[in-house]
């Protein structure tokens, strides 16, 4: 079976909907991590997939400007991930593999409002909006408690609503889901359905994007399949398992 | 149970504000330290853990932290003895247990919030100077509060890992993987503050999200 090649840009939508990735690569202690990475993701759900070490979460750090490209640009809603980071970061939400290194509050609902206070929000009102944000997701009662003392998928959701509650227009999600029960999974993964934004999933899990509207598989830092998941998938199952 | 966390409640304590707490405390900590007569610090440790229990928070919260402070007291306690004979060593001791009797009632019954507010407030004025930046010191304060129950946590599992295996844990054997899995998740954390818009923007909140196109300000960070 041949390689899907990448996707045309497609009769585009304005640019400053979009993620453009124009001729990226990255190197990374001399070694080239990324190569030559053409991509317009315009779509609600998209999955990333690939083998370890294939590049996949250099690429999702790419989108908010963790990582800076070497070469080419990445352009996020028309704004340059180099030049205006801060701006981009606002708009793209970042929630990592293991939620223990993104909690910096001691407690739950302060962590929450963590992020609200770094754009400016008085005291009172970035409290009330991380109290709204918990309870949209269940964790309402867990406000008070020491962020130490909650499970493993309790954990990873407040990670989570700590990005929400900031109304990223953009999500990108690291490996939501891997130190996480059955029961732990769907709620992550009701989580991401439920959301309104964009949201773009690194993951092993090759269920939790089944249903997404497009999937791409990373492999040796470049884009060897984009297409609807379950072709994508089955490309990935056929060539790389 | 880590001393070092907020316990919910609404005692008196609780209600007192952040600032006269800290106030207090910083103010009993300098008393302590003109007094010498061990009577008198030994009388005030009592009342220290009087205010302790008055936060109503159960004892057996305290336990494990209190266990750490007792060595340590200890190891302090005979030294002075030894270098600077018993009435020394019993003042220095009482001293030390006032102290952190009155640090855990201001922790215990204080959000960390309110008191890095309160901290931040504090050094204000060491900011306009140019000698201190308030919201880095505060943010500092609540990464020592939010990972030493972590830490502890850690020890625990790097112990129970040891004693798994038939090998006992003296300090060196602790300390050396602790040191590395903190530096581990250094970069991790400082990767995700940042993610989190951090360093805090000091204007006030326009619309939630950047708008358009426009070439928007240059920024810190070009790594
Ligand atoms: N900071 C870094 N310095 C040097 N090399 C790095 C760095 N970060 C990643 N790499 C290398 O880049 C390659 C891609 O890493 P990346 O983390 O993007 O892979 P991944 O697809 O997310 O893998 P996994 O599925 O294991 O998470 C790997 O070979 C990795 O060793
Ligand atoms: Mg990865």
């Amino acid at each position: 079976m041949p390689e899907t090649a990448p996707r045309a840009t497609q009769t585009s939508p304005p640019e400053s909907m979009s993620i453009v990735l124009d001729h990226v690569g990255v190197t990374l202690q001399e070694r080239p991590v990324l190569r030559g990475i053409d991509l317009v993701l315009e779509e609600r759900r998209v999955g990333i997939v690939g083998l370890n070490g294939s590049g996949k979460s250099t690429l999702a750090r790419l989108l908010n400007g963790l990582v800076l490209p070497d070469e080419g640009t990445v352009r996020v809603h028309g704004l340059d991930t180099r030049t205006q980071a801060r701006a981009v970061r606002r708009a793209v939400g970042f929630v990592f593999q293991n939620p223990e290194n993104q909690i910096v509050f001691p407690i739950v609902g302060e962590d929450v409002a963590f992020g609200l206070r770094n754009i400016g929000l008085p005291k009172r009102d970035a409290e009330a909006r991380a109290l709204a944000a918990l309870a949209a997701h269940g964790l309402d009662g867990l406000a008070d408690r020491p962020a130490h003392t909650l499970s493993g998928g309790e954990k990873q959701l407040l990670a989570l609503v700590s990005v929400l509650v900031m109304e990223p227009r953009i999500v990108v999600l690291d490996e939501p889901t891997t130190a996480l029960d059955l029961r732990n999974r769907n709620r992550i993964r009701a989580a991401i359905a439920g959301l309104a934004q964009t949201a773009i999933v690194v993951t092993h899990d090759l269920d939790l994007v089944s249903d997404f509207e497009r999937v791409l598989v990373v492999d040796e830092g470049r884009i060897v399949a984009d297409d609807a998941p379950e072709a994508a998938l089955r490309w990935y199952r056929e060539n790389r398992a | 149970m880590s001393p070092s966390l907020y316990v919910p409640g609404d005692g008196p304590l609780h209600r007192l504000p952040a600032g006269a707490k800290l106030a207090a405390l910083a103010g009993l900590g300098v008393a302590l330290f003109l007094v010498s007569s061990p009577i008198v610090l030994g009388a005030a440790a009592l009342a220290a853990a009087g205010v302790v229990a008055a936060t109503g928070v159960r004892l057996a919260r305290l336990r494990g932290a209190l266990a750490g402070v007792a060595i340590v007291v200890a190891i302090v306690v005979a030294a002075n003895a030894w270098l600077a004979g018993w009435r020394e060593a019993a003042a220095v001791g009482a001293r030390i247990v006032a102290l952190v009797l009155l640090g855990y009632a201001l922790t215990l019954t204080t959000r960390t919030s309110d008191l890095l507010a309160t901290l931040e407030r504090l050094l204000a004025p060491l900011e306009r100077i140019g000698l201190a930046d308030a919201g880095k010191v505060a943010l500092a304060v609540a990464l020592v509060l939010r990972f030493v129950p972590e830490l502890m946590k850690q020890a625990a599992d790097i112990r129970e890992a040891r004693a798994a295996r038939g090998l006992r844990v003296g300090p060196v054997a602790l300390v050396v993987p602790m040191i590395v899995r903190v530096l581990r998740s250094a970069d991790a954390i400082a990767e995700a503050i940042d993610a989190r818009a951090y360093p805090p923007c000091k204007s006030p909140p326009t619309s939630a999200i950047p708008s358009s196109t426009g070439p928007g300000s240059a920024d810190h960070d070009n790594a």
